[in-house]
């Protein structure tokens, strides 16, 4: 079998890498004394899955993992017994047993949701984000390993709204398909709202969905 | 005064390099209301995170501080440059990593010493941490700076910056000064109070309460107390049974990779072989040993606390614990499941059994590091390594029949007594190195032969047969080097690494100075100088000048040769090894003379002046 975790990365940690959280958890697994599932080779390892990397610098409300167990386990063992084995700034939520043939989540990720909170001087973001949103394109410049491209996010942005006088919420596509970033939203917002040097934010990813929204641990 | 905010960090973080070397957040990391305990303790190591995270002893002193019911300790690191002055753009207080707590506001800043050139990073920390940087400046409101660490046997170039320094084992004098701290804040006692009564428990020396005078060609003349609480001779502490000292049964698992990221078992503490050039193996004097109950209770604890995928076992020469195959073979066993694996790093080449080699082998095949110091048996009987070549071929022709292929070989240049001959004689080290991998049938050995030898340079240290000795100027150094490396670009197939020279002249001028070099530590802070350990931050130029500014020779701490009857700066301290042994050993060095590992028989360094510390 295997366990799909709900977790929390605390703002405190957000710096954190994704290979070293990848490897806080495994350590985290070994600590648990929990039945996992070492890969086979001359270096044996833990295999966890994570549905979608974290960015460095943001924080998790609801991250999804997927640990592939040795023998079975009651969901309310393996989360007592792994947040037992974990820092506070990183929480388990709940946990589910699924076939080890249940599809991956990472395979059935669509979007996830953020809150964006934004420092005082660039409140004036939140004023633009209607005007933003009426546009017909909202073209924007994506920088990647082989160079800059100008594509169009109008169709990957599937809410945005002001939630208090400086913080956005939004729905964005995350998929193997289609992703925007926050960091390129903010940058379309900036360019659109005419502000140069962009606001200090801080970003947290609060949930992950799969088709038509349906969140993701529920899949 | 500069004020906490945890919004401004949050912001420096986003651009800092690393940020997680300041956030923290770790397993195992000890959390403690700060407002109530009685005493609150800042550990510093003064180098960059990963670096102090590595560090065994402040590992085993915040476990000690903080088994204390009514004591906390939060730790502290130099933050790396950008840092440090993204700090000071924002006018942040330095603050501590469990509670973001500003430094200033702890009751102990405490230093470990490792090393000379993480010098200058105490003074960055102190002035990010808006404490004044000398004693005598500071006032009630300060924390107590204290200091430890193999460093503090020459406490003299910081003596004008550190309040306290504790000399030798910390595991009980930690407690006693923590205790002492607590009562004198309990009692409002004053500052001066607070270090006079600290100044009375052994090992521990107060700089304040001694006066340096210095005869007209610059040496010391006399080194006198001038407090009544301060004793002319400051002896190190011993902590006697390592079976009943405290251990953590939890390390803290940083989420960066640090240096060393693994569980550590201190199978023995002290060494017996008496290698002249080595202050630890005279420091950490005698010899004892953790039983193996002991290590496997231990090792049970941090496997199961920190999930750490690798062990390895820590120790001046592990190769001479007594029960070394017993305990390889009992971790690699108990632990085959767990998928943890055994990893001992520095052999000493003498006693590399095959044995136990093979036992390790079994779990992991890190590259094999030998340490023969110097290329011919001549220059190794005068440093009294007792290594001889055949104990090299038989080490490293066992290591590639069981299947290693990578050696590392480590030299020194410049040491007492040394001639072309003895530089020659490292090529042709290398050389028989490469000559028994080949001797190795094809079908037996492991493929991609890598020999690597490093050549540092040789720093003379206090409480060393060698501390009378001047060391190589520069130009000697730099033509050794160059030599070095053509003779071993003549052994094809060999890797050479060295160092820079200026790093060890500092090293050296450090390493024996006295307290007229604080001003030029000062000085060379505010030229720049910070994270001088680290290649990239290199700043000879600011160490230059600072010498210059201050008038001050380096010349006369780093080469100068000193006399038998010379007052030494350390003198006042009683480090366990007599003064006359180290002259008796200086003396047969000069003559090649070896003097064989005390295990053999008591050779009265002067441990057996200790009360019951050594089998003698
Ligand atoms: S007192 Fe004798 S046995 Fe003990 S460390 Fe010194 S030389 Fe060795």
């Amino acid at each position: 079998m295997k366990m799909l975790v709900v977790f929390e990365k605390h703002p405190r940690i957000r710096h954190i890498g994704h290979l070293d959280l990848m490897r806080a958890m495994q350590r985290a697994l070994r600590r648990s004394g929990l039945p996992v599932k070492f890969s086979q080779g001359f270096n044996p390892h833990l295999l966890i899955t994570f549905a979608a990397p974290l960015s460095v610098g943001m924080p998790g409300k609801h991250e999804i993992m997927e640990i592939p167990l040795a023998a079975e386990v009651s969901e309310s063992e393996f989360l007592t017994k792994l947040n037992a084995a974990l820092p506070p700034e990183l929480n388990c939520l709940s946990a589910r047993g699924v076939e080890d043939k249940h599809p991956a989540s990472m395979a059935s990720l669509y979007a996830a949701e953020y809150e964006i909170k934004i420092a005082p001087e660039g409140a004036a973001l939140c004023d633009a984000v209607a005007s933003f949103m009426a546009q017909e394109t909202i073209m924007a410049l994506r920088k990647t390993k082989s160079g800059e491209k100008l594509i169009d996010i109008k169709p990957l942005i599937y809410k945005l709204e002001v939630t208090s006088p400086a913080t956005l919420r939004c729905t964005l596509a995350l998929s193997e398909a289609a992703t925007c970033k926050c960091d390129l939203l903010l940058d379309a917002l900036c360019a659109h709202a005419g502000i140069e040097d962009r606001p200090h934010t801080l970003s947290i990813r609060l949930q992950m969905y799969g088709k038509d929204f349906i969140p993701l641990e529920l899949l | 005064m500069k004020e906490f905010s945890e919004s401004k960090l949050e912001k420096i973080l986003d651009t800092a390099l690393k940020p997680a070397r300041y956030t923290g957040g770790e397993m195992n990391a000890v959390i403690k209301p700060f407002d109530s305990a009685d005493v609150t303790f800042a550990f510093c190591f003064p180098d960059a995170y990963e670096v102090g995270m590595s560090h065994l002893g402040i590992k085993i002193l915040y476990h000690i501080i903080n088994k204390q019911p009514w004591a906390l300790c939060e730790r502290v690191y130099t933050p790396w440059p950008d840092m440090a002055d993204a700090l000071r753009r924002e006018n942040l207080p330095l603050f501590s990593i469990e509670s973001r707590t500003p430094v200033r506001r702890f009751d102990i800043l405490g230093f470990t010493l490792q090393y000379e050139m993480c010098y200058t990073n105490i003074l960055e920390v102190l002035d990010l941490s808006d404490i004044p940087l000398r004693s005598c400046d500071r006032t009630e409101e300060d924390p107590i700076i204290m200091a430890g660490g193999p460093c503090a046997y020459n406490p003299e170039p910081l003596a004008p910056f550190i309040d306290v320094f504790q000399i030798g084992d910390g595991e009980e004098m930690m407690l006693e000064a923590i205790e002492c701290v607590r009562k004198c804040k309990a009692e409002k006692a004053s500052r001066l109070e607070t270090l006079r009564a600290l100044a009375k428990i052994e090992g521990i020396y107060v700089p304040a309460f001694y006066e340096a005078t210095y005869n007209e060609d610059g040496t010391l003349k006399a080194f006198t107390p001038i407090d009544n609480a301060a004793s002319p001779i400051v002896r190190k502490r011993i902590v006697r049974d390592l079976d009943k000292a405290d251990y953590p049964d939890s390390f803290i698992v940083p989420y960066t990779e640090a240096i060393q990221d693994r569980s550590v078992l201190e199978i023995m503490r002290g060494c017996t072989k008496g290698c002249r050039f080595c202050q630890a193996g005279m420091l950490y004097r005698p010899v004892r040993e953790r039983s193996l109950e002991t290590l496997l209770k231990q090792a049970d604890n941090l496997v199961n606390s920190t999930g750490y995928e690798e062990i390895s076992l820590s120790s001046l020469s592990s190769g001479d614990y007594s029960h070394l195959s017993e305990l390889c073979c009992a971790l690699t066993e108990r632990y085959a499941d767990k998928k943890v694996s055994l990893s001992l790093p520095s052999m000493r080449l003498d006693s590399v059994v095959k044995q136990s080699l093979e036992e390790m082998q079994k779990v992991r095949k890190a590259g094999l590091t030998l340490a023969p110091e110097a290329g011919t048996q001549r220059l190794r009987d005068v440093i009294n390594k007792g290594v001889t070549e055949e104990d090299l071929v038989r080490a490293v022709t066992d290591a590639f029949q069981s299947g290693w292929s990578t050696v590392k070989l480590y030299f020194m240049i410049g040491l007492p007594t040394e001639t072309d001959a003895d530089l020659e004689g490292i090529g042709h080290v290398a050389k028989q190195v490469m000559n028994c991998y080949f001797t190795v049938p094809k079908s037996q050995r492991a493929r991609g032969l890598r020999v690597t030898a490093s050549a540092s340079t040789f720093v003379p240290k206090a409480f060393t047969p060698f501390q009378w000795q001047g060391q190589d100027p520069l130009d000697t150094i730099r033509e050794k080097q160059h030599k070095l490396k053509d003779i071993l670009y003549a052994v094809k197939g060999v890797n050479f690494n060295w160092h820079d020279p200026e790093l060890s002249m500092l090293e050296a001028c450090f390493a024996r100075g006295d307290r007229r070099l604080a001003d030029v530590l000062l000085a060379a802070w505010k030229n720049g100088c910070r994270m001088d350990g680290w290649s990239e931050f290199t700043n000879f130029e600011g160490w230059t000048k600072a010498f210059e500014d201050c008038g001050v020779d380096p010349a006369f701490y780093a080469n100068r040769e000193r006399g038998e009857n010379e007052l030494l700066p350390w003198d006042f301290i009683d480090a366990g090894v007599t003064r006359a042994f180290l002259w008796r050993e200086w003396q047969r060095a000069q003559k090649a003379e070896v003097t064989p590992d005390c295990r053999k028989g008591c050779q009265g360094c002067g441990l057996q002046r200790f009360e019951g510390v050594c089998r003698k």
